[in-house]
C-alpha cells in the first residue's frame, strides 16, 4: 500500500513535469507556427485532437498528408490522446475556456463521441455546421445529421455483431431470440466479456435488457426505466450456467475473441472492425464469420466536432469536408475495418459486397449514468448468482 | 564553539532529513489523508460519515469480495511461505547439481513481467492449454477448472511470490552456521527438531519480512486476478478499478483503498513489532 501510494504519486508528480514541459512546447509551436504563417505562404495551422487506440492515430497520419497535398494552405497538428489518457481533459479544458469567457482555443477540430456532443450542447460550444461551409454533409443520411442537430459530422462507424466459427455454426441464428435458444442448445460454446471491460460485452447485455422494452428507452437516461429492467437480467441470469464454462466472462473485447481464435467457443459477440481486422490479419481463423441479428446488437459512429470558438472554422470545415468525399472514406473503411460515415451506395461496389455482411443497421444506447447502473446490477445479479 | 558545531551539526542533520521527509510527508501522508477524507464523503448524499464502510460490510457482493480477498491471500501467503522455506532449506542444506541447476534458476520468474506471466500462465492451464492437451495425449480427457478460477489466482501468486520469499529465507539460512547444524545432528537430533529448534529460531525474522511482502503483494494485486480470476467475487484491488472507472464512485473506492490499507497495517504491526523485539 506504502509503496503504491508511492508510486502513484510519483507517477502524478512525473506527469505534472511531463504537463509543464509539454505546455513550453506547445507555446514555442504556436510561435513558431505564426512566425511561419509570417512568412511568404500564407497557411493556417488547425489543431486536431483525437484520441482512441492506436488505429485511430494511424489513420488520421495516413489521412492528414492527403489532405495537406490537395490544401497546401493549411496544415492541420493532430493532438492524439490515447484513450484513458485524457481525451476527458481536452473537452474538459473546452467547457473551462467558455465558462470562463476566452474568446479563443487551440483546438479546430475535435473526435468524440455522442456523449461529447450532448455534454458540449448543453453549454454550446460546438458550432452549427451547414452544407454552405461542409458541400459533402450532403452525402451522410439527413437523419444521422438531425440526431445531433448538424453540430457534429459522423465521419466513421463500427458495431457490435456476432463473430461466429462457420465451421461448427452452419446457420447462424438471425434473430435475438434465436440466439438465445442456440445458447442453450449448445452449452459452453458462448462467451460475452465482462461488460464494464469492453463494449462488446456491454451491448450483449444491453441489447437483451432492452429488447423487452419499447424501442424508445434507449435513448432516454430517466432512472425510472431501471424499473423494468427485471425481464432482461433473468434471461441473463438464466443463460448463466450455458454459458462458457457454466458462466464465465472473460474480460476486454479481446478476451472472448481469443476464446474464439483457440476454438474454446463457436460464438461471440464481437466489434466489426476488431473481428475484421483480425480475420484479415489471420489472428482469427479463416471460418471466422460475422453476422448481425435482428433485432441488431449496438454501435456508434465517432463524431467529429468544430467547437464554436474556433478562429480557423474555414479551415477546419474543408478538412471535414475532406473526409467525407468517398476517396477519404474508402480510406477510413481500409484502415479501420469500420463502416463510413456516408452513406453505402457512394461507396465502391467491392466495399459494400465486402461489408455485406455486417452492414445492416445497429441500434444506438444512450442512456447516459443508466450504462453504469446496468454494469453495476450485472455484476451483482449475473456475474455473482 | 563547541556549542556552534554541535548547532552546526544538528542543523546540517536536519537539511539532510528534510528532503527525505518532504518527500515522505507530501506522497505517503498527504494521499492518506486525502484519501481517508475522500472515503468519509457519502456517495449517495453529500455529508460526512460511515456511510461508505458500512457499505461495503453490508452489501453481500463486496463483503464477498473482502472474504475472497482475505481468503485467497492467507491462503496463498502460507502456500508460498511453506513452499519457499522448504526450497531454502533444500538449497542450503542439500547436495548435488540439482541444487546447482535451481539455485542459478529460480529466481528467473522475478525478471517476467506481471502481465507476460499471466498470459503465459494462461496458456499453460487454459482449458484448452498445453497441460491439458498433454493430458489428452496420455489419455486423460478431464481437466479441472484452473484458468478463471481461485485455484488460477493462487496459482499465479505462488508463481510471482516464491521466489522472491525463497531469495531472502536463503539469505537467512546462509548465516546458519553449519557448526551448529552438526553439532545437533551428532547429539541425536531430528530432522523435525532441527527446523523447530535451530533453523526457525535463527531464521525467524525473515520469515516475518517475507510474509509482510507476500501478503501486501498479494493483497494488492490487480493484473493476475483482472485477466484470470474469476467475474465474481472479485479481489479488492479489480472491484476496486471497477468501482473507481466503470462505476465511477470515487468515494466508495476510496473507503475500498482505506479498507486495504488498514489490513496491510494489521501486517505491519506485527511486522513492527517482531522487528523491534530483541532489536
Amino acid at each position: 500500500m506504502f509503496n503504491k501510494a508511492k508510486m502513484s504519486m510519483l507517477l502524478i508528480l512525473g506527469l505534472c513535469l511531463a504537463m509543464g514541459l509539454a505546455g513550453c512546447g506547445g507555446k514555442s509551436a504556436t510561435e513558431a507556427a505564426s512566425a511561419s504563417s509570417n512568412s511568404s505562404t500564407p497557411s493556417t495551422e488547425i489543431s486536431l485532437y483525437t484520441g482512441g487506440s492506436l488505429n485511430v492515430k494511424e489513420l488520421w497520419e495516413t489521412l492528414i498528408p492527403a489532405f495537406e497535398q490537395a490544401n497546401p494552405t493549411i496544415k492541420v497538428k493532430l493532438v492524439y490522446l490515447p484513450s484513458g489518457t485524457g481525451g476527458q481533459s481536452a473537452l474538459d479544458r473546452l467547457l473551462a475556456a467558455k465558462q470562463s469567457g476566452q474568446a479563443n482555443v487551440d483546438v479546430d477540430l475535435y473526435e468524440g463521441s455522442l456523449d461529447d456532443i450532448s455534454k458540449g450542447n448543453k453549454n454550446g460550444i460546438w458550432a452549427k455546421l451547414d452544407t454552405t461551409g461542409v458541400p459533402n454533409l450532403n452525402n451522410i443520411d439527413a437523419s444521422v445529421l438531425k440526431q445531433v442537430d448538424d453540430m457534429a459530422v459522423p465521419y466513421r462507424a463500427s458495431s457490435v455483431v456476432l463473430a461466429y466459427n462457420s465451421q461448427n455454426v452452419p446457420n447462424p441464428p438471425k434473430t435475438a431470440d434465436e440466439l438465445y435458444d442456440w445458447i442453450r442448445q449448445h452449452p459452453g460454446k458462448f462467451a460475452y466479456n465482462d461488460p464494464s471491460t469492453g463494449g462488446a460485452g456491454s451491448s450483449f447485455v444491453t441489447t437483451a435488457i432492452y429488447n423487452f422494452l419499447p424501442a424508445e428507452d434507449m435513448n432516454s437516461s430517466d432512472p425510472a426505466i431501471a424499473q423494468k429492467w427485471d425481464q432482461g437480467f433473468n434471461l441473463l441470469k438464466e443463460l448463466g450456467p450455458s454459458m462458457y464454462q457454466q458462466g464465465v466472462y472473460p474480460k476486454k473485447n479481446q478476451g472472448t475473441l481469443d476464446l474464439l481464435a483457440n476454438g474454446e467457443v463457436d460464438m461471440v459477440p464481437a466489434w466489426s472492425d476488431m473481428a475484421l481486422e483480425q480475420t484479415s490479419k489471420q489472428l482469427l481463423p479463416d471460418t471466422t464469420k460475422l453476422t448481425q441479428i435482428s433485432p441488431a446488437f449496438t454501435g456508434g459512429p465517432s463524431y467529429l466536432m468544430v467547437p464554436e470558438m474556433s478562429t480557423k472554422k474555414e479551415a477546419a470545415q474543408k478538412l471535414l469536408d475532406y473526409v467525407l468525399t468517398p476517396e477519404a472514406q474508402t480510406i477510413v473503411v481500409n484502415k479501420m475495418y469500420g463502416y463510413p460515415g456516408i452513406k453505402w451506395d457512394l461507396m465502391s461496389k467491392e466495399l459494400q459486397d465486402k461489408f455485406a455482411s455486417v452492414s445492416a443497421s445497429y441500434r444506438q444506447f444512450n442512456g447516459g449514468d443508466l450504462q453504469q447502473e446496468i454494469y453495476k446490477r450485472w455484476q451483482t445479479d449475473v456475474a455473482g448468482q | 564553539m563547541m556549542m556552534n558545531a554541535s548547532v552546526k551539526k544538528g542543523i546540517l542533520g536536519l537539511a539532510l532529513v528534510i528532503p527525505s521527509f518532504l518527500i515522505l510527508f507530501f506522497v505517503v501522508i498527504v494521499p492518506i489523508v486525502y484519501a481517508i477524507r475522500e472515503s468519509l464523503i457519502d456517495e449517495n448524499g453529500s455529508g460526512f460519515g460511515l456511510a461508505n464502510y458500512i457499505r461495503l460490510f453490508t452489501e453481500p457482493t463486496m463483503r464477498k469480495n473482502i472474504i475472497y480477498t482475505l481468503n485467497v491471500t492467507i491462503v496463498s501467503t502460507l502456500l508460498s511461505l511453506v513452499i519457499s522455506y522448504s526450497l531454502a532449506v533444500y538449497l542450503r542444506f542439500g547436495h548435488g547439481w540439482v541444487v546447482k541447476w535451481i539455485n542459478r534458476l529460480y529466481f528467473i520468474p522475478m525478471f517476467v513481467p506481471g502481465v507476460i506471466a499471466t498470459y503465459g500462465l494462461i496458456t499453460m492451464y487454459g482449458n484448452h492449454g498445453w497441460l491439458s492437451r498433454l493430458l489428452l495425449l496420455i489419455g486423460i480427457d478431464t481437466f479441472p477448472k484452473i484458468i478463471y478460477d481461485y485455484n488460477g489466482l493462487v496459482l499465479a501468486n505462488l508463481w510471482f511470490n516464491i521466489p522472491f520469499a525463497t531469495m531472502l529465507l536463503s539469505s537467512a539460512l546462509a548465516a546458519v552456521p553449519n557448526s551448529v547444524i552438526e553439532s545437533a545432528r551428532d547429539a541425536g537430533a531430528n530432522i523435525g527438531q532441527l527446523f523447530f529448534r535451530f533453523v526457525l529460531p535463527l531464521s525467524y525474522k525473515t520469515m516475518w519480512v517475507a510474509i509482510t511482502f507476500i501478503f501486501m503483494g498479494v493483497i494488492g494485486s490487480f493484473t493476475a486476478p483482472f485477466l484470470i480470476g474469476a467475474n465474481s467475487p472479485q479481489v479488492l484491488g479489480v472491484a476496486m478499478q471497477q468501482v473507481f472507472s466503470n462505476y465511477q464512485e470515487t468515494h466508495t473506492a476510496s473507503a475500498m483503498a482505506v479498507l486495504m490499507f488498514l489490513l496491510c497495517s494489521v501486517m505491519g504491526y506485527f511486522y513492527i513489532r517482531t522487528m523491534g523485539k530483541e532489536g
